[in-house]
């Protein structure tokens, strides 16, 4: 039973050893390749505009949370949208129309959205 | 697939998006005319609720009986009520956003949703649309700090409680091997020996709907929110809310988990004895009335657990009967509640109801019907309710029960009889003029609270056909 | 029809209850008088239907109770004894309606009055067509109530609050033994619906209540209930006091409705008293010296209205004697003709009243039957028919129950007989005593009265002839059907003599000198009145004065309320004193203002949970549900 199961997961054991090696192939590369001359901005994370180290409970503006959730909301979609591509052959026209269903709620929610400028930065 | 099944929610969502695309795209105020769309699509669902064929839908994920006809009726009903109840107050406010009704009809669905839930996954995603709807309301006033702090409060908690109830879902998904609640049952009458797992997995379910029905000892968050939530959504809280919940609760103890009775109902003896004397005692010394309000819909759950916690048809029946009084004795209470304004300034004291008795005698009477009915005195509809659940309690031998109940019913006719006392015999000056849409529900409900004990018998009959379909 | 006669009255009281204010007095008055009359007109069409068509009815209107294995409906029963009290009840509450369209013409207060009088007829209505005894119940509490309201109507006058609470509260021990017997009979038959209860009267005379047959305690119970509702002696007491309402109070209350509803409750349940023969005999006891006191106690009293009301007091005696005896049908009988003469003498009293400038007291009248002839005239009818004159209604009925009790077994039987002789000697020398006194002599009133003295208007004599209609020939002409040759097929089952019970058969078959006996001394007691108060004047004062401790006993009225002031009240005010001052400040206040107080700290600290921090919420929460796992695990909690 345990080793099938396992066996399923092979090819994600190999993405992960390429995904891996790549990234240490990257940074190694620029390590090796580059020339390096740091100083003290170069060298500090970059999230956002913010200090990556500061007291949390610092004021920053609102938006940022609403461009966050917007974009989990599509994100999330996109997600979905991926397999229902692939598998739209099996599943037929309910498969279809109950993605469409989704869309259309999604659209709707969108032109809420747009309406009351959530999109809008300033 | 049978799409006809399904209508109801249906209309409903489809009426919803309709609404919030309406409402959003004209530069005009649309709230009033979205207001009576939303109310015109809850009372098109109750009539659609009440010609639902039976059956399954959706793979057995969706089921439509004579219960869950009983409960969405209650549902809608409660719903409607409370958008009657808001539009008024919203007005002078200034909360009068089309997105408020929006928000009750998104609940309202989420509760139908879950009272038809034959499934795990159905369960989730009611319970989750109807809770994301409220977390939002409950800080619908969002210039009020404590209407804000409600909210995140009850989002807090109440993602707590959403955890567990995934948590619980997925132990019992793992042991019972089916998220469905007919193979749930199958699994657990047919193995010898119920797997630990399972019984855990239940154990959080129900903590988790009893957060939501605000059981003790999950009830910690009511009355904190009911306090800070704007007066209407407090009214909406206490009312569809808790029917759904409770019908939930009842459909999964005693659906799939019907041959486990003798272990859940360890657990629902307990929350309801603690909530009886918690929602007594408590609320002895409340001076806002919201707040007080909060503690006695604590209690009444209390009494409702009791019909279920003795685990037998007829209190089934007790129960689903008592939430229908509760729900509409409650909205009328409620609509007291939301008409205190003087000078155009909302009011929650108990002392702002002082000398109601002489400067509107007509909301003082309907108001007393409301506090007598709540502490169950006869004729009122609120006596028959504890009646029924007090026999149940009887019957199955269940005294301790018995006795809190009538005991805490005894002591909190203290604290309901306060609210009376003050009305009428302490001095205060007038309220603003009530509007009309208040006096139409004060009337319904006061008339439905004052003659239930002469026509019970639709409500008997359609609670009996409701426990039938239930048990089976 | 069968609804109309219930519900219309139930309309008329809404009508002028709740909107009296705004559609007016007249309207109100009309209202409910107009209801009042659709509703006659229903429940004798409903008689003639049920009691000559026989074809009886249930009418099943909606399920009321369903708990555990109690179920109840609210239905309209309509047999023959419930269409005889239906019929008689609509027509002497249409009257009285009438009546007192002039009588409460100079009111304030019109609208309240009606509604309160429709109220109470349909409370009885409801009682007598009851299918289950927690209808009749509904019905019988419904008109306790309603006598409430109406004897404290004017609640401006300190006695009448006093006499409203007295009504109130004696019938209320009345009602403590009716709901002890309503929960015996629930207890023995497993129901409460009177078909099944009669079905099962058979299996139950094998059951024991704590030693004694079930179906005796019973019997006992609803008639110590019917006691207090019918004014037999012991808890008699309110009922003169009633006397306290408007005059079409007390004749709706004394003739057609209130005090028979306990007469009525024992033919109702006539299966099963039938097997109570010692309860029969008790009843038979308490009913003839009913008859006796009451009857004793009006020939002295000096109020115009509390003659009557004695009267009633003594009538309602014979009623429960006759049931004693096991004739249902008598005292059905007499409780019909008894509604038409004393409705029509209560009404012509309060017409005397009327034109007497509220005047109650008859020493203070006299010399005035010029002047109100045709009220004089219907007084006549009245009491000839009460006095029991042959030809008039009460003769039927009064001789059909003396001849019941002479032929009835057992002492008690004959105890009764020879109370009723002795009381309708009384009730004719009352009588005339009432008329002589208060029509004839010298004019007693003062001067300014006198003058005044006018006959009523027209809306206030034509009830009075139509009820002297019913009181001339009620009698004769439903006598056959009531208690004569064809009783068996008009009462059709609705009242049940036990197989053993042949007294309907019996009655008729007494020696000749029976039937004569009452007319008899009746005549003798019309004519002592004459001699007494009309040819010798001086004579009653000297008897007076003769035996002065006989007329004092009886002026007291059998010194009733004082007897119970010294055995119960101030005993039990002493006690209450007593208790007030030990039990109540002492113990009983300590006991809840200690539990007050100690809710009030568990309040208090339950309270403190509420901290209104989400992290001791969420705290608290995962406290719960390790407590609910624990539970689960451990079994805690059974």
């Amino acid at each position: 039973m345990t080793q099938p199961l396992l066996a399923n997961y092979f090819p994600i054991l190999v993405f992960l050893a390429i995904a891996a090696g790549i990234a240490v192939a990257m940074v190694g590369g620029s390590v090796l390749a580059a020339r390096q001359k740091p100083y003290a901005e170069k060298v500090s994370a970059y999230e956002c505009g913010f200090e990556p180290f500061d007291d949390t409970r610092r004021r920053f503006d609102v938006r940022f949370y609403l461009v966050a959730i917007l974009f989990i909301i599509f994100d999330l979609e996109v997600a979905f949208l991926f397999p229902w591509a692939v598998a739209l052959g099996d599943i037929g026209w309910l498969g279809f129309l109950s993605m469409m269903a989704f869309l259309g709620v999604l659209t709707v929610g969108f032109i809420y959205e747009w309406r009351k400028g959530a999109l809008d930065w300033e | 697939m049978n799409w006809t099944l399904v209508l109801p929610e249906l209309v409903l969502a489809l009426a919803g998006l309709a609404a919030l695309v309406a409402g959003v795209l004209p530069k005009r105020d649309t709230s009033f005319a979205i207001n009576m769309g939303v109310f015109g699509a809850m009372l098109l669902a109750a009539v659609l609720v009440m010609a639902q064929p039976e059956g399954t839908a959706f793979a057995g994920q969706y089921v439509s009986d004579a219960f869950t006809r009983f409960m969405k009726l209650l549902v809608l009903a409660g719903a409607a009520l409370g958008l009657l109840v808001a539009m008024d107050w919203n007005v002078k406010e200034g909360l009068a956003k089309f997105e408020f009704p929006l928000l009750l009809l998104f609940s309202s669905l989420g509760m139908m949703v879950m009272v038809s839930a034959n499934d795990l996954i159905a369960l989730y995603l009611g319970l989750e649309l109807l809770s994301l709807s409220l977390y939002v309301i409950a800080a619908f006033n969002r210039d009020s700090e404590r209407s804000a702090e409600a909210g995140l409060k009850y989002f807090i908690l109440g993602s707590l409680a959403s955890g567990l109830l995934l948590y619980g879902a997925s132990l019992i998904y793992g042991f019972a091997g089916s998220t469905n609640f007919d193979r749930i049952a199958d699994a657990v009458s047919a193995t010898e020996g119920v797997p630990f797992g399972l019984v855990v997995g239940l154990v959080f379910v129900l903590a988790a709907l009893a957060f939501k029905v605000s059981a003790v000892p999950f009830h910690m968050w009511t009355p904190d929110v009911y306090e800070g939530a704007p007066t209407p959504v407090t009214a909406f809280f206490a009312s569809a809310p808790k029917v759904a919940a409770i019908a939930l609760l009842t459909r999964v103890a005693a659906g799939p988990f019907g041959e486990l009775v003798e272990q859940w109902q360890q657990v629902l003896i307990l929350a309801s004895l603690g909530s009886m004397i918690l929602g007594a005692l408590a609320a002895i010394g409340q001076k806002n009335i919201k707040r007080l309000m909060a503690y006695s819909s604590i209690g009444h759950i209390g009494y409702a657990l009791m019909g279920l916690a003795v685990g037998s048809d007829l209190g089934i029946r007790g129960l689903l009967l008592y939430m229908a009084i509760y729900l509409f004795t409650n909205v009328g209470a409620f609509a007291v509640l939301v008409a205190m304004r003087r000078n155009g300034r909302a009011l929650e004291g108990i002392d702002d109801l002082a000398g109601l008795g002489r400067t509107d005698p007509a909301m003082a009477l309907a108001m007393t019907v409301f506090m007598l009915s709540m502490a169950g005195i006869p004729p009122l509809a609120g006596f028959f309710g504890k009646l029924y659940v007090f026999l149940a309690a009887v019957y199955g031998g269940y005294w301790t029960l018995a006795v809190v109940g009538v005991l805490t019913s005894a002591v909190s006719a203290y604290y309901y009889l306060r609210v009376i006392k003050v009305m009428y015999f302490d001095a205060g000056e007038a309220l603003d003029a009530r509007p009309t849409s208040l006096s139409v529900v004060l009337a319904g409900t006061g008339l439905f609270t004052v003659f239930f004990f002469a026509f019970p018998a639709p409500f008997l009959a359609a609670a009996q056909a409701a426990v039938a379909a239930l048990v089976g | 029809m069968y609804v109309g006669a219930v519900f219309f009255p139930l309309l008329g009281a809404c009508i002028s209850g709740f909107f009296g204010r705004w559609i007016g007095d007249k309207a109100a008055q009309w209202a409910s008088v107009i209801c009042m009359a659709l509703a006659a007109i229903c429940g004798v069409s409903a008689f003639i239907q049920v009691a000559y068509g026989h074809a009886p009815a249930t009418l099943e209107i909606a399920t009321w109770l369903d708990v555990g294995g109690l179920q109840l409906s609210w239905a309209l029963r309509y047999d023959t004894l419930a269409a005889v009290m239906v019929g008689m009840v609509t027509v002497a509450s249409t009257m009285i309606h009438l009546y007192s369209v002039g009588y409460m013409s100079h009111d304030p207060t019109q609208p309240r009055f009606f509604a309160y009088l429709s109220l109470f007829t349909f409370m009885m209505l409801m009682l007598v067509t009851a299918d289950n005894l927690l209808q009749l119940f509904f019905g019988w509490e419904g008109i306790g109530l309603a006598s409430y309201l109406l004897i404290g109507y004017w609640y401006e006058k300190e006695s009448a609050n006093r006499a409203a609470m007295k009504a109130f509260i004696v019938n209320r021990v009345g009602d403590l033994f009716f709901m002890l017997g309503m929960g015996l009979t629930f207890w023995t038959f497993g129901s409460i619906e009177f078909n099944t209860i009669f079905q099962g009267v058979e299996a139950a005379r094998q059951v024991t209540f704590a030693g004694f047959p079930v179906v005796e305690v019973i019997a006992l119970l609803f008639f110590l209930g019917a006691m207090g509702k019918s004014a037999q002696i012991g808890l008699h007491t309110w009922l003169p006091d009633a006397m306290e309402g408007p005059t079409p109070v007390s004749a709706l209350i004394h003739a057609a409705t209130l005090v028979t509803a306990g007469v009525f409750l024992m033919a109702r349940m006539s299966p099963v008293v039938e097997y109570a023969p010692n309860v029969l005999g008790f009843i038979t006891f308490i009913g003839a010296t009913t008859a006796f006191f009451a009857a004793s106690v009006g020939m002295v009293q000096n109020d115009i209205k509390r003659v009557i009301a004695y009267s009633t007091c003594s009538q309602l005696g014979y009623m429960f004697f006759a049931i004693g005896v096991g004739a249902y049908q008598a005292a059905v009988f007499h409780l019909f003709t008894h509604a038409f003469f004393k409705a029509l003498l209560f009404l012509s009293a309060g017409s005397v009243i009327h034109a007497m400038s509220d005047e109650q007291d008859i020493r203070k009248m006299g010399g005035i039957w010029k002047k109100i002839p045709v009220t004089y005239a219907m007084f006549w009818i009245g009491s000839l028919a009460l006095a029991g004159v042959p030809y008039f209604a009460g003769y039927y009925s009064k001789d059909f129950v003396l001849e019941a009790a002479y032929a009835g077994h057992g002492w008690t039987a004959k105890y009764a007989f020879l109370m009723g002789i002795v009381a309708a000697f009384m009730t004719a020398f009352y009588s005339w005593r009432l008329i002589i006194l208060t029509f004839h002599g010298t004019p007693r009133a003062d001067h300014h009265t006198m003058e005044h003295v006018h006959e009523s208007p027209a809306v206030m004599l034509i009830p009075l002839f139509g009820l002297a209609v019913g009181a001339l020939f009620a009698g004769a002409y439903f006598s056959g059907d009531f208690v004569g040759h064809h009783w068996a097929e008009f009462w059709n089952g609705s009242i049940v003599n036990a197989p053993h019970n042949h007294i309907m058969h019996e009655a008729h078959e007494v020696p000749s000198w029976v039937p004569l006996a009452p007319t008899v001394v009746g005549v003798a007691g019309i004519v002592l009145a004459y001699v007494l108060y009309m040819f010798l004047p001086h004579l009653p004062g000297r008897i007076a004065a003769a035996v002065p401790g006989l007329y004092r006993f009886l002026l007291n009225k059998w010194y009733f309320d004082e007897l119970y002031d010294r055995a119960i009240v101030q005993p039990l005010r002493r006690l209450a004193v007593q208790l007030w001052k030990v039990g109540d400040v002492k113990i009983i206040d300590g006991m809840p203002n200690g539990a007050a107080s100690l809710t009030a700290q568990a309040s208090g600290r339950v309270v403190r949970f509420q901290t209104g921090r989400v992290a001791n919420y969420a705290f608290a929460m995962i406290i719960g549900l390790v407590l609910f796992v624990s539970i689960f695990l451990f079994g805690v909690g059974r």
